[in-house]
């Protein structure tokens, strides 16, 4: 006879006891209160990323967790796909925390992501040891889910797929290579035209830029910049236009992840409503 | 001279003169990709979709640095400094700068026949704006400034 595994987070408890401790209180929350789940996620990732900042940035424990998760990333610890997963827990924690409704489907695709999130961990903490986490087995409910509560969880999920897709979008749009794309290959393909390109500048005598004014510019203080007397005005300026067109982009992605709360927000109101008309029989 | 160019063009452009500086000395590193990618919306002001479209554009894939470098001879001198103030910004965000990096910000200026003046100043502004864009190398960190749970609202979820 087989039998579901009691948890989908077993094969941690050997690496790391804390976070296995806190993925199966998430689990045991899933259905019953999605916020405390996220909580429980929330908390788990930041125990993970501190004990991938001791190993490799230790300068950086004390960071918060937004900072801690970039710092690993770009210094190579953490890859692209395993960061998406961290911040999206990150988001959903913290959104959770500050009293936002969490629907029961958005915690389950958290609870998810934690369970790869995990396997990876655990292979990159216990170097060499066997790591077999397994598929991840969605916790039943803890009674069945009516017609009317299914229609209800398909809009969240329809919701939360349009979250994820924009979200992946936009995380596209702001690098300079497609996910999709080979970066080493096209790195080579322009270092060739570069390399070409200087031995035809070398040979014509192109001049180049004045490289000693460049590396002055680059070990200078800031603050000695904007006081410098021939260019500190310009750079002010520089400063004071970039930090306004940075505040609109940030703005812009403030506003879209308030609108996906709001609606995250309507759905949850609309499944306590159908729960409460269940209760008094309407239903 | 032009006296406009394109959106489309611009991202073109963009993502052609900053690829080839980001990958000049030799890394592809998230740092530069993501100061790069901010840069294109925040300072260049183009939008998400074009950025998207100018990617997935075969043309890019089939452009040359040479053909970047003759398509720039012919942008505004206004929109030829802004890239280039993004392009030493890719180059500063390491804070060194490889022998390669030296010779395509060189030939980046002379096809936009930059003065010496101008692109000083494309260089300073472009030490500023790398501390600025350096730290928010993805997207989670360019919609939040900080994420301590107990630190009030929630900026971005």
């Amino acid at each position: 006879m087989s039998h579901k595994p009691a948890t989908n987070f077993g094969f941690l408890d050997r690496c790391d006891p804390r976070v296995a401790h806190l993925a199966r209180q998430a689990e045991h929350y899933v259905h019953t209160d999605p916020d405390s789940c996220l909580f429980k996620l929330r908390l788990m990732i930041e125990l993970m990323a501190k004990r991938l900042t001791t190993m490799s940035l230790p300068n950086l424990l004390h960071s918060d967790l937004s900072t801690m998760l970039g710092a690993l990333e770009r210094d190579g610890t953490l890859p692209r796909r395993q960061a998406d997963g961290m911040h999206a827990i990150r988001r959903d924690g913290n959104a959770a925390v500050h009293g936002n409704s969490t629907p029961s489907p958005t915690a389950m695709r958290r609870l998810r992501d934690a369970h790869t999130l995990s396997g990876w961990y655990a292979r990159n903490v216990v170097r060499g040891a066997k790591v077999d986490p397994g598929t991840f087995s969605p916790p039943v409910p803890p009674r069945g889910t009516s017609d009317e509560e299914s229609v209800v969880n398909e809009k969240i999920e329809a919701l939360e797929d349009r979250i994820e897709d924009r979200r992946r979008q936009t995380r596209e749009s702001l690098l300079l290579f497609r996910e999709d794309e080979d970066p080493d290959g096209v790195s080579r393909r322009y270092r060739i035209e570069l390399k070409a390109l200087e031995m035809v500048a070398i040979a014509a005598g192109e001049p180049l830029i004045d490289a000693e004014f460049v590396a002055l510019v680059m070990a200078m203080d800031l603050e000695a910049l904007y006081e410098h007397p021939a260019f500190g005005m310009d750079t002010r300026e520089a400063r004071r236009i970039a930090e306004q067109q940075l505040a609109q982009v940030k703005h812009e992605l403030e506003t879209s992840e308030q609108n996906y709360l709001q609606e995250r927000a309507e759905l949850v109101q609309e499944m306590q409503m159908l729960k409460r008309r269940q209760l008094r029989g309407e239903v | 001279m032009s006296s406009t160019v394109s959106e489309k063009e611009l991202a073109t452009l963009w993502f052609l003169a900053a690829r080839a500086m980001a990958v000049a000395d030799g890394g592809t590193s998230i740092t530069r990709q993501g100061a790069g990618g901010l840069y294109a919306q925040a300072i260049l002001g183009l939008s998400e979709e074009v950025c998207a479209e100018a990617k997935s554009d075969d043309s890019l894939a089939t452009l040359t640095l040479l053909d970047c470098l003759s398509m720039l001879a012919h942008v505004p001198a206004e929109v030829g400094e802004k890239i280039m103030t993004g392009v030493m910004m890719i180059a500063y965000s390491d804070r060194s700068m490889h022998p390669l990096e030296v010779r395509w910000a060189s030939m980046l200026a002379s096809a936009l026949s930059m003065s010496v003046d101008d692109f000083q100043r494309c260089c300073v502004n472009a030490r500023v704006i790398s501390g600025m864009l350096g730290t928010h190398a993805s997207v989670e960190q360019t919609s939040e400034s900080s994420d301590s749970p107990d630190s009030g609202p929630e900026p971005s979820a």
